[in-house]
């Protein structure tokens, strides 16, 4: 019997499609070949759309909700983790190396589903004002956030340059190159897990074919780097992005709250107080 | 009715001895520029030429770099203990001598002395003061000890609030461990100078703070300088981009306070007399030359004949004249430049329609005014509705729903501020959410505390100010 070789799409708005474009990139995986979608131009300008209105939808869940749908996405990888463990070994990773990767990502999962009723209270206070006023500082997530993912293959590394942004409610463009087919599959997750369509979107491609539309695009928020790039591209990122201010940071921390710190927008309000 | 004869109450300038040159600061010297080059700096209320300062070029940027450099070997060595101590000394200086600053201030940028008086200089010692105590408990404050401070920071800040806005840039620099080169505006050199001389008072290490002044191409010196870890920066939104992109693809942290828009919105609900006076302190503090200065009026349509003929009288009561004059509400533009940009703006909102109303009030013959100015019958397309004028000018809006109120009011590239007037406590808490604004003031504006997190979403910049916030803006996650 012939093996039925799965197809790898992105997943955008809570669908799986491939590139407008029609193109593919071919990934070699235990002698079977992936087309897998080279993302264009126009399908980076379509996972925004849905990203803005994913955002919407995300930002305004409860805490307690996305806490609880961060949760369940631990649940679904648990319940998947030997496909996970096999494609991981299909990628030529060790069943112990496979596992223990497994094993981190669920471990983070479950950290951060925890966090998301309480990031506020860690990273916003009271201010002693010296006058008659009410004034706090909280937070709001900054919108939406591209994130290219490193390129080792592993679902942890993965959801550490997903996860910090997605839990304080941001909507994440989350782009693979050479983790792909990790991060295709993983949307399976992502879409079974009751995540809004939109909040998260996953793409695979060449970055380098989109590196100038995602820095340009003036309705993405945030570009995080996970990933180390050549001077050049840097600098090209950073310059498109000084022109609406966006946000950049190449390699942030993942580690406990400095993790999350990027993705915040201060707000400050202040009330009199009197009778 | 019984006329009363104006008696102005003219505050003393004796206080004050200016020099007729002054010389950078670096490395704990007061030093000659090697450029060789002055700037004249002039008060905008008389024209007439106060001092000269340096026009530094890139020796004498090289020079303070380098100062910085040895001064941040110093300055991280020592303790978090006495870097708070030296914090504390300084803010008490200030305080002795605030009088001195307050007068130098209005002399220099135009401000009036009851605000620099009242409003800046207590501000400056208290952000001082504020940020001593923070120096010796830098683990607590985010819970991490991972933190540590960039190094030498190149530090450019504006004309509108020369003295605080230099106590915003040093005093968490410092607290934090890093050492500094600022540069004051073009405009408003001296009260920076004068405080290196607070700075020898106290002793502080040499090289910890150096200040040159210069132009904005002294700026670029700056920024562009190769042994800088940092750069902090206040002003438009414009050279805010173009700094962003000089600093493209080199490992220098930044944070921008850029420009703004803000929508003042009042809803029929509101306390009007209240809001009124709001409204005017949010546009005509300190000349409208405020980046968080409440610029769009949003009237709940309900209200608006009402309100804006209690805003013009009230606007009527503004008096425009000498800085140096305690009754005096608002002061000299603070150069020929942005009179003629505000002139300029004003011009082209009469030509898109606009509906003017300006305050009667007599002129003084020297310097650059403006009258308190707002306009009426609006449209959002107007580029007095869209552009920041950063004078004493008011445009007008309305809407006729929260919903819509919130739309207009985040319909701007900018995201600094915003008020909301309302007794109703669940419509202020709903309406603040949705706005995109780093401060809102509700049922108040243009509050200040050094304790308060000031900055911007959007374009108006990134990275805060004041408060345990103000404090990742100078440390880096390190491992």
């Amino acid at each position: 019997m012939i093996d039925i070789k799965k197809t790898y799409k992105n997943y955008v708005g809570g669908k799986y499609v491939r590139s407008e474009s029609g193109k593919t990139y071919t990934k070699e995986l235990k002698n079977e070949f992936y087309e897998l979608p080279l993302t264009s131009k126009k399908d980076i300008r379509d996972a925004v759309t849905s990203s803005k209105d994913g955002y919407k939808k995300w930002s305004s869940t409860t805490p307690y909700l996305r806490m609880q749908i961060l949760y369940r996405l631990s649940e679904m990888i648990e319940g998947n983790k030997e496909s996970y463990v096999e494609l991981l070994m299909d990628h030529g990773l060790t069943k112990q190396k496979a596992n223990k990767d497994i094993d981190e990502s669920i471990q983070n999962i479950v950290w951060f589903a925890g966090l998301a009723d309480k990031w506020e209270q860690l990273a916003g206070n009271l201010n002693p004002v010296s006058e008659e006023y009410f004034n706090i500082s909280h937070q709001n997530p900054i919108g939406v956030v591209f994130s290219l993912s490193g390129s080792n293959i592993s679902l942890n590394e993965l959801l550490m340059s997903i996860l910090p942004s997605l839990t304080v409610g941001c909507s994440v463009i989350s782009y693979s190159e050479e983790n792909s087919v990790v991060a295709l599959k993983f949307a399976e997750d992502i879409n079974n897990s009751d995540f809004p369509s939109g909040s998260l979107n996953i793409l695979s491609g060449k970055f380098e074919n989109i590196l100038d539309d995602v820095s340009k695009h003036v309705e993405i928020n945030l570009v995080a780097l996970h990933k180390e790039l050549d001077n050049d591209g840097l600098k090209s990122i950073e310059e498109n992005a000084s022109e609406s201010v966006k946000r950049v940071f190449s390699q942030p921390s993942i580690e406990g709250l400095s993790s999350i710190l990027p993705y915040l927008e201060t707000k400050t309000v202040w009330h009199p107080k009197g009778t | 009715m019984i006329d009363w004869e104006y008696s102005e109450s003219i505050e003393s300038a004796e206080i004050v001895s200016i020099k007729k040159k002054y010389a950078n600061y670096i490395g704990g010297k007061f030093l000659e520029p090697k450029s060789k080059k002055y700037l004249d700096t002039i008060s905008p209320s008389t024209e007439n030429l106060l001092a000269k300062v340096p026009l530094s070029n890139q020796q004498d940027v090289n020079s303070a770099v380098n100062a910085a450099r040895i001064g941040f070997e110093t300055w991280s060595k020592i303790s978090p203990s006495q870097r708070s101590r030296y914090l504390f000394k300084i803010a008490r200086l200030i305080q002795e001598r605030s009088r001195e600053f307050a007068v130098l201030e209005s002399l220099d940028g135009g401000k009036p002395i009851k605000e620099s008086r009242d409003f800046d200089l207590p501000q400056v010692a208290a952000n001082f003061f504020y940020f001593a105590g923070w120096a010796d408990k830098l683990d607590l404050s985010w819970s991490t000890k991972s933190l540590k401070p960039y190094g030498v920071v190149g530090q450019i800040i504006p004309w509108n609030f020369p003295l605080l806005m230099l106590a915003w840039k040093i005093a968490p620099a410092l607290a934090t461990g890093n050492t500094v080169v600022l540069k004051p505006a073009e405009s408003t050199p001296l009260t920076a100078l004068l405080f290196a001389e607070i700075c020898e008072q106290a002793g502080l290490p040499a090289g910890v703070v150096n200040i040159v002044t210069g132009d904005g191409s002294t700026g670029s010196l700056i920024v562009n300088h190769k042994d800088i870890n940092k750069i902090a920066f206040t002003g438009s939104t414009q050279v805010g981009k173009l700094i962003q992109k000089s600093l493209a693809g080199r490992e220098v942290g930044l944070t921008l306070e850029l420009g703004g828009k803000a929508a003042n919105i009042v809803y029929e609900d509101a306390a009007i007399d209240q809001a009124v006076e709001g409204v005017v302190n949010g546009i005509f503090f300190n000349q409208g030359h405020v980046c968080c200065a409440g610029s769009r009026l949003l009237l709940q349509e309900s209200i608006h004949d009402q309100f804006i003929s209690k805003l013009e009288k009230r606007m009527q009561s503004l008096r425009v004249g000498n800085p140096l004059d305690k009754n005096t509400d608002i002061g000299a533009i603070n150069s020929k430049e942005q009179l003629d940009k505000i002139t300029n703006l004003v011009n082209e909102g009469l030509e898109d329609g606009g509906e003017l109303f300006q305050t009667q009030c007599d002129l003084p013959g020297n310097g650059f005014w403006f009258k308190p100015t707002l306009f009426t019958n609006v449209q959002p397309s107007y580029s007095i509705a869209r552009e920041e004028i950063f004078g004493p000018v008011l445009t007008t809006l309305t809407f006729r729903t929260p919903e819509e109120a919130v739309e207009i009011a985040n319909n701007t590239e900018y995201g600094l501020s915003a008020g909301v007037w309302t007794e109703k406590g669940s419509k202020i808490l709903w309406t603040a959410d949705r706005l995109d604004a780093g401060v809102v003031w509700a049922n108040t504006f243009n509050k200040f505390d050094p304790s308060s997190p000031f900055g911007g979403y959007k374009e108006s910049g990134f990275g805060r100010e004041g408060g345990r916030h103000g404090l990742l803006s100078y440390l880096k996650a390190s491992s």
